[in-house]
């Protein structure tokens, strides 16, 4: 069976398993940057991850990118001139609202299906695409219900396993979380082990009460509707992920806007993590204006993923929280 | 051959606008000494070095009046329309369309380079969190929040998708500050699949069908934003002259650039070049009086090459240029280095091609702005350089990167690894900032040691 490695939440894990491969949504090993050989120097670290990750594909493996970003259709193609494993570069329309967009997307997903095809799955019917969709659906309402009773970084983990291979949370619930300042930590998406930042804004005195990175809560699709799951799976799957996710490279960014306010607002958070690479033009215009949308304090945490990396994050989270303590 | 045409400044520049004015000679109304300019800012002028010619004037002129140009039609009652990111397409549109006015809000890029700095716009862009790390073109942020260089638009178009990051992001920030923008997709331009209809683009991409028709589709929203603007419909008869008029401008330019890049003796200097090409996208906000300005410098072009007469040594290194630079003095550099220019990709090559007049117009203009650079593979750029640079004949391959712009680190190393393999020439990158003066010294090395190692690669 196929495996499909990919990082972005505008691209359906359920698409790819009902075409008979297995998807597979990672979180890329920030030590795979170096092996992508790609410049240091004005390039976002988590694309030159996911290159490095896409670089050490094996037979039977595929990478797919998506063009959320300059950096990542970039990366894509500095990946398929060193790796043997056929990449594909997921067009993700950055307008939304207009019946071209939405077109773009729905052909995209065809597109993907027939390069899946051509390696080997099966095109799949339309209630078979629905079954899929439907278990799919059913195991993140489990993920969903328990990210509130786990601990924020329990809480990652348990996306991070469930993109992975969709399996539903395990953890048992706790008697009882953490306290401390509520935060959200909003940006980009994380990489392995990135979330042990959820620890150290406990060890300086917070707790993350929204997990707004690109890895968290914030880019798992809408349930589906179970009418027109069964009339139209295919239409179903672009409403539920290019028409609900929230994300900074859309245009206009509106939806991330409502987003964060409505989740700042319901969460109760007092201040603002802005999770950011270093060379992400997108979050980091952002963070400027996080302030402004939250009203609230915001510290712009920019990542590089390189050694010592956690140290300086730790120090900045400590010194950030003993200010609003 | 005849001794080189000296370049001159600009002091030497406004006695030329002088002696012509009290010899009666015909000059257009905006046409005066660049000391004007820099009594309002322009500071860099004075370090800049000029091609020698009433055409090199006239074209100066015209470029460093295009805000008056623009305040004037505001005056005057047109409509203006601020055009961004697409670089070529949208403005061929809206000039097509009585009383209205296309700009690129997006050359303000070159505003702290002109001012040296003086202007504040960084200045501004940093307090809204846009500091180094974007590209200088957030210094369109800085213009639109100060209002004082270009009048804000009373319609703004901004392409979205496969563009880069930066502007995509001032953009944005642009709009939450109150400005409304009609956004539009660009989609990835991808090579068609085996059995999928492809279409040949304007400069030799070629593209999906469908991907054609889904910019055409986008370009229709436009098309509807600019009628409604402008109370006025915008039919395919009025879309069609206006592509006939770009092609006029675009014939004038390819005529240009094949004379300069590949006359024996070297023309005309970089910087009017570089200048030159620039009118191509917007028309510097004239359309009609950029083909007279083109035309006035092909002139100048022509009779220097009947004569063999040129700006530079005959055996100057032939460099190819990629990518527009934010200090314009550094093309002042290439030439003081031993270098000429033997062709350019100032990332807007879609901007120069023609665009096809044998169909319906808004497949035409959905075709060349998908062959935009920018939107594409580094590896389409660079079979682009390559073949262009080919034709040129350069010797050499200069990547000018940008600084914080979110497509050099990777392009880069893309273009130079693909030139280096199937060109075969040296291929060397530099990254220029907005005031060059602090790495000058470096640059110079680093031209240097391409024009050596051409110089070296010439010897038997």
């Amino acid at each position: 069976m196929t495996t499909v490695v990919y990082s972005s939440p505008f691209v359906p894990a359920e698409w790819i398993a009902a075409h008979g491969a297995r998807p597979k949504r990672l979180r890329p090993d920030p030590g795979a940057a170096a092996r992508s050989a790609a410049p240091v120097a004005g390039m976002c670290p988590y694309a030159r991850a996911l290159a490095g990750e896409a670089m050490a594909l094996r037979d039977g493996q595929v990478a797919v990118f998506a063009t959320t970003c300059d950096q990542m259709r970039r990366a894509a193609e500095w990946a398929a001139l060193e790796t043997p494993a056929p990449v594909f570069l997921f067009n993700v329309p950055a307008t939304h609202g207009t019946p071209a967009a939405a077109r773009l997307y729905r052909d995209e997903l065809h597109r993907l299906g027939h390069f899946l095809v051509r390696l080997g799955a099966g095109d799949p019917a339309r209630e078979k695409l629905a079954d899929v969709m439907e278990s799919y659906d059913a195991r993140r309402r489990e993920l969903r219900d328990a990210l509130g009773i786990l601990t924020p970084r329990e809480a990652s983990e348990a996306i991070a396993a469930f993109d992975r291979d969709g399996s539903p949370p395990t953890q048992a619930a706790h008697g009882s979380l953490p306290h401390g300042i509520p935060v959200a930590v909003v940006g980009g998406p994380l990489m392995r082990n990135d979330a042990q930042v959820f620890d150290r804004i406990e060890e300086a005195g917070g707790v993350v009460v929204l997990d707004g990175t690109e890895s968290g809560a914030r880019t798992i699709p809408a349930p589906f509707d179970r009418r027109r799951l069964r009339d139209d799976p295919v239409l179903e799957l672009v409403d539920a992920y290019f028409g609900g996710i929230p994300d900074v490279f859309r245009r206009p960014d509106e939806a991330l806007v409502a987003w964060l306010g409505r989740e700042l607002a319901s969460s109760g958070t007092r201040a603002v993590v802005l999770w950011r690479y270093v060379w992400c033009d997108l979050w980091a215009a952002f963070a400027a204006r996080a302030g402004e949308l939250a009203g609230l304090p915001v510290l712009d945490l920019d990542v590089s993923g390189d050694e010592g990396a956690d140290r300086r994050t730790a120090n900045r989270l400590q010194a950030f929280l003993e200010v609003l303590r | 051959m005849n001794p080189p045409l000296k370049r001159i400044s600009m002091e030497e520049l406004d006695l030329l606008c002088e002696r012509r004015r009290s010899a009666g000679a015909p000059m257009a109304a905006y046409v005066g000494p660049l000391r004007r300019h820099v009594e309002e800012g322009d500071r860099r002028l004075l370090r800049l070095e000029y091609d020698a010619s009433p055409a090199a004037l006239r074209l100066w002129s015209f470029l460093l009046t295009e805000e008056e140009r623009l305040h004037a039609a505001r005056a005057a009652g047109a409509k203006i329309v601020g055009t961004m990111k697409d670089l070529g397409t949208v403005p061929v549109m809206a000039y097509a369309l009585p009383n209205v006015v296309a700009f690129y809000p997006d050359g303000a890029w070159w505003t702290p380079c002109v001012m040296e700095l003086s202007d504040g716009l960084f200045r501004i862009a940093q307090s809204l969190g846009f500091g180094e790390s974007f590209c200088p073109v957030r210094a369109m942020l800085g213009a639109f929040v100060n209002r004082a260089h270009f009048p804000i638009p009373d319609l703004l178009v901004c392409s979205a998708g496969a563009v880069c990051d930066d502007f995509s992001a001032i953009a944005q920030r642009v709009e939450s500050l109150g400005h409304p923008i009609l956004w539009w997709e660009m989609p990835h331009r991808r090579r068609p699949e085996p059995d999928e209809p492809a279409v040949e683009l304007p400069g030799g991409f070629s593209a999906p069908a469908s991907q054609v028709a889904l910019v055409r589709s986008e370009l229709e929203r436009v098309r509807s934003a600019l009628e409604g603007l402008a109370g006025a419909p915008l039919g395919d008869a009025e879309l069609a002259d206006g592509v006939a008029q770009a092609n006029r401008v675009r014939r004038l330019l390819a005529e240009l650039r094949r004379l300069a890049y590949t006359a024996e003796v070297c023309p005309m200097p970089a910087l009017e070049m570089l200048i030159a090409e620039m009118l191509a996208i917007h028309f510097c906000s004239d359309r009609a009086e950029s083909i007279r300005v083109l035309a006035d410098l092909l002139e100048e072009v022509r009779r220097r090459v009947k004569e063999n007469r040129g700006v530079l040594a005959q055996d100057a290194a032939r460099v190819f240029w990629v990518n527009p630079v934010a200090d314009l003095r550094v093309m002042n550099l290439l030439e003081d280095c031993g270098g000429r220019l033997a062709g350019t990709e100032f990332l807007f090559s879609h901007a120069l091609d023609l665009i096809p007049e044998d169909l319906p117009p808004m497949e035409a203009l959905a075709r060349m702005a998908l062959a935009d650079p920018m939107a594409g593979p580094s590896a389409d750029r660079a079979a682009r350089i390559e073949r262009d640079a080919r034709a040129f004949g350069a010797e050499a391959v200069l990547v000018s990167r940008i600084p914080g712009a979110s497509h050099c680190a990777l392009e880069g190393a893309v273009i130079g690894r693909t030139v280096r393999r199937t060109l075969a020439v040296p291929v060397v990158e530099i990254e220029v900032p907005p005031l060059a003066d602090p790495i000058m010294p470096t640059l110079r090395a680093q031209l240097e040691a391409l024009v050596e190692t051409v110089m070296e690669r010439r010897k038997p």
